[in-house]
């Protein structure tokens, strides 16, 4: 994945490789312009294209390469395949709409899914059967033969989206988020929200879809404290009740402990770790996880100022040759300063037993680095 | 202030009370201009025959002997009280001129406007979705074309081709042959009414040409403000939610972008209305379209004072209505707005 801005490209996303289990929650953590965001928007497609430019790589989602989809197909994935929740619930609902219609929308579009009813509408691409009416689960690899849109009775498809059985469900996935008053709350627009409630409304709005795979991208960075806690109280409970795989992007790193069963730590558009949290949290296999895992503040442990990582993340358009961490990695050697980089291939198990994938020549030594 | 219908008309209310003085100076700046420029319309009115003494009669029945402060007074005075004077050469009285051939120019502006809205304002999405590629520079071609040719030649050029191509004939005395009552003197309406296709076919004819020329001279500024403010609301991250709940580009397009988007263009358009009030006046002098314009034309050139002033007023009272009816309209897209 690259840009192509101005004369220079950048490249965004470089090797970036894993598997989302059905049913899981994988955490993406990295400082601010690792990529991580640009992750989260180039699985369904939201780069704009140009100035973004796919070289190489495959976004596998229910057996279908999402990059080598025509665009017009995208979105038959959108709503009810992927669905996504952004940081900023201010600028993600639309100003000039109800938040109630808003939800109604993404309600209708599914329910005329499931009827057969959109003609749009590419199930062999989705491969999803909604006739089952449950909960579709990311990474079924669902090979349905190609059925052409069902013909459709016009007059049942234009029907206005509002009607009371809609209405109904909209109020039921709002009491879903914990909105007491959904009654009142549809009626309102986004401005006359809080924070924390926009929020609900657009992960209400995303779950409304049903969707296989969440995309949260930072959901609770733009909020309060406070609120942060109660949204993510939320989704922690939600992931229990709704059946759902989420990439949950954060750069804060006991957020991801909070919430994902897997991390992915980025660095500068690379994985340079991924593996169960617990096991990315005890044991690190990469310089740099070791280095954010350190600045983590210590409520119990107070040692004078919070270690910080010398230099910064280097310029995308001049990456330094071999590993991209080098020249900050305090056990770097030649072979580290010198193409090619890094495979990102499982560790060697360390002393306590851990194995899961790095990109670093020397995963054995992150154990006894401070 | 709020948002409820009670605010609203405290806001019409409101702007139209300020109407009062916006008016007081149109009207004192063009009585100045129109006195000061033929100090003597007389020697005008009456012909280069006239004696002395016809002058002079008629001097005294228009009252312009008297100082101009007095004029002033005494037109004041019949404005308010309905009397905008007579037409020296036919003596017809102004006002009821003026409201008789309203309807006609408010279907003109009305037929332009429509033009520029189901024209103007998609190229402006297509502009805009397209931006940088071929689609868009066309359309930037087009509207630039129409923004830079003054209204007389693209009125005159359309005029010209149009009836040597297809025999269109403009204008609205032409070839009305079937007559239909008149209930709001609005040729198209008003044939709808009859439910008579032939007449509204005959009306729309004559309609057409007057209208897309209108429309074309301000269609830039439709388009261009719909493909700018399009521009800067497509990156907005609720345009990328509605695409992730699955919508077709088309939705996204021209209902989460553009019900945006039309917040800016609405209060564009409003403005544009009033350019195009003042473009009436030659596009109907070209096509012999009987509204308020043609009569502006006509007072003019006959140093009608109190049609050219007659004139001036009411179409400082349409700017003002259109712009306020703008502004209405920019309430009812943009909920955030209150009533101030």
């Amino acid at each position: 994945m690259e840009y192509r801005v101005g004369a220079g490209t950048f490249r965004a996303l470089n090797d970036v490789s894993f598997e989302l289990p059905t049913h899981r929650v994988v955490g993406i953590v990295g400082e601010t312009g690792c990529g991580k965001s640009t992750l989260g928007h180039a699985i369904p497609r939201l780069l704009p294209q140009p100035p973004a430019i796919v070289r190489s790589g495959k976004v596998v989602f229910r057996g279908v390469d999402l990059l080598r989809l025509p665009k017009w197909q995208m979105p038959s994935i959108r709503g009810t395949g992927i669905g996504m929740i952004f940081q900023e619930p201010i600028n993600s609902l639309n100003p000039a709409f109800r938040v109630g219609d808003q939800v109604a929308e993404a309600v209708h579009i599914r329910r005329m899914r499931e009827r057969g009813l959109d003609p749009t509408f590419r199930r062999d691409v989705q491969g999803t059967d909604y006739s089952r009416r449950e909960m579709p689960r990311a990474g079924d690899v669902v090979s349905a033969p190609f059925v052409p849109p069902a013909l459709v009775d016009r007059a049942k498809a234009r029907s206005p989206p509002v009607s009371k059985e809609l209405h109904e469900e909209v109020l039921s996935f709002l009491r879903l988020v914990r909105i007491n008053d959904p009654e009142r709350i549809v009626s309102l627009f986004p401005h006359e929200l809080s924070g924390g409630m926009r929020q609900r409304i657009m992960i209400a709005m995303a779950l409304s879809g049903k969707p296989g795979l969440l995309i949260a991208d930072e959901p609770t960075s733009a909020l309060d404290v406070t609120i942060q806690a109660q949204v993510l109280t939320l989704m922690k409970e939600l992931m229990e009740e709704v059946q759902t795989s989420i990439l949950f992007i954060s750069h804060d790193l006991g957020v991801i402990a909070e919430m994902a069963d897997e991390v992915g730590v980025m660095y500068a558009g690379h994985l340079i770790e991924f593996g169960p949290v617990a096991e990315i949290f005890e044991s690190p296999r990469h310089p740099y996880t070791k280095a954010l895992l350190r600045s983590i503040p210590n409520r119990y442990k107070s040692e004078g100022p919070l270690p910080s990582l010398a230099g910064s993340v280097p310029n995308l358009s001049r990456m330094p040759a071999g590993c991209a961490f080098h020249p900050r990695c305090p056990i770097a050697r030649d072979v580290c300063r010198h193409d090619p980089e890094p495979p990102f291939v499982a560790a060697p198990a360390g002393p306590d037993g851990a194995v899961h994938r790095s990109a670093c020549y020397f995963p054995e030594e992150v154990a006894s680095l401070p | 202030m709020g948002r409820s219908k009670g605010d609203l008309v405290v806001f019409i209310g409101k702007r139209l009370l300020q109407l009062i003085p916006v008016l007081l100076g149109v009207v004192l700046i063009t009585f100045i201009f129109t006195h000061l420029a033929v100090p003597n319309p007389c020697a005008a009115w009456a012909g280069p025959k006239a004696t002395p003494s016809v002058i002079k009669g008629c001097e005294q029945f228009y009252g312009l002997n008297k100082p101009l402060p007095v004029q002033f007074e005494d037109y004041i005075v019949g404005l308010v009280t309905g009397n905008w004077g007579i037409d020296p050469l036919t003596h017809t009285a102004v006002l009821p001129s003026i409201l008789a051939a309203f309807p006609a120019t408010l279907e003109l502006v009305l037929a332009a406007l429509f033009l520029m809205v189901v024209v103007g304002i998609p190229l402006g999405v297509v502009a805009a979705a397209s931006s940088g590629r071929v689609a868009d520079h066309l359309v930037r071609i087009f509207y630039l074309s129409g923004w830079s040719t003054p209204t007389y030649i693209a009125g005159a050029v359309l005029f010209i081709w149009a009836s040597k191509e297809f025999g269109l004939s403009g204008g609205a005395f032409s070839t009305i042959t079937s007559p239909v009552p008149t209930i709001t003197h609005m040729s198209v309406v008003d044939a709808i009414l009859a439910g008579s296709p032939s007449a509204t076919a005959d009306a729309l004819e004559h309609l057409v040409l007057p209208a897309t020329a209108l429309a074309f001279i301000n269609m830039g500024v439709a388009t261009r403000m719909t493909r700018t403010s399009m521009l800067e609301t497509l990156p907005l991250e609720f345009v990328k939610t509605a695409r992730m709940k699955g919508l077709t580009e088309f939705w996204v397009l021209y209902k989460h972008a553009l019900r945006n988007a039309l917040i800016t263009t609405t209060t564009v358009l409003g403005l544009t209305t009033g350019a195009m009030i003042s473009g009436t006046v030659v596009i109907e002098s070209i096509f012999t379209w009987p509204g308020v314009g043609l009569y502006a034309y006509d007072a003019i050139t006959s140093y009608d004072f109190n049609g050219t002033i007659g004139v001036v007023i009411f179409f400082a009272v349409v700017v003002v209505v259109a712009n306020l009816i703008a502004d209405v309209l920019y309430g009812l897209l943009d909920p955030r707005v209150e009533w101030r």
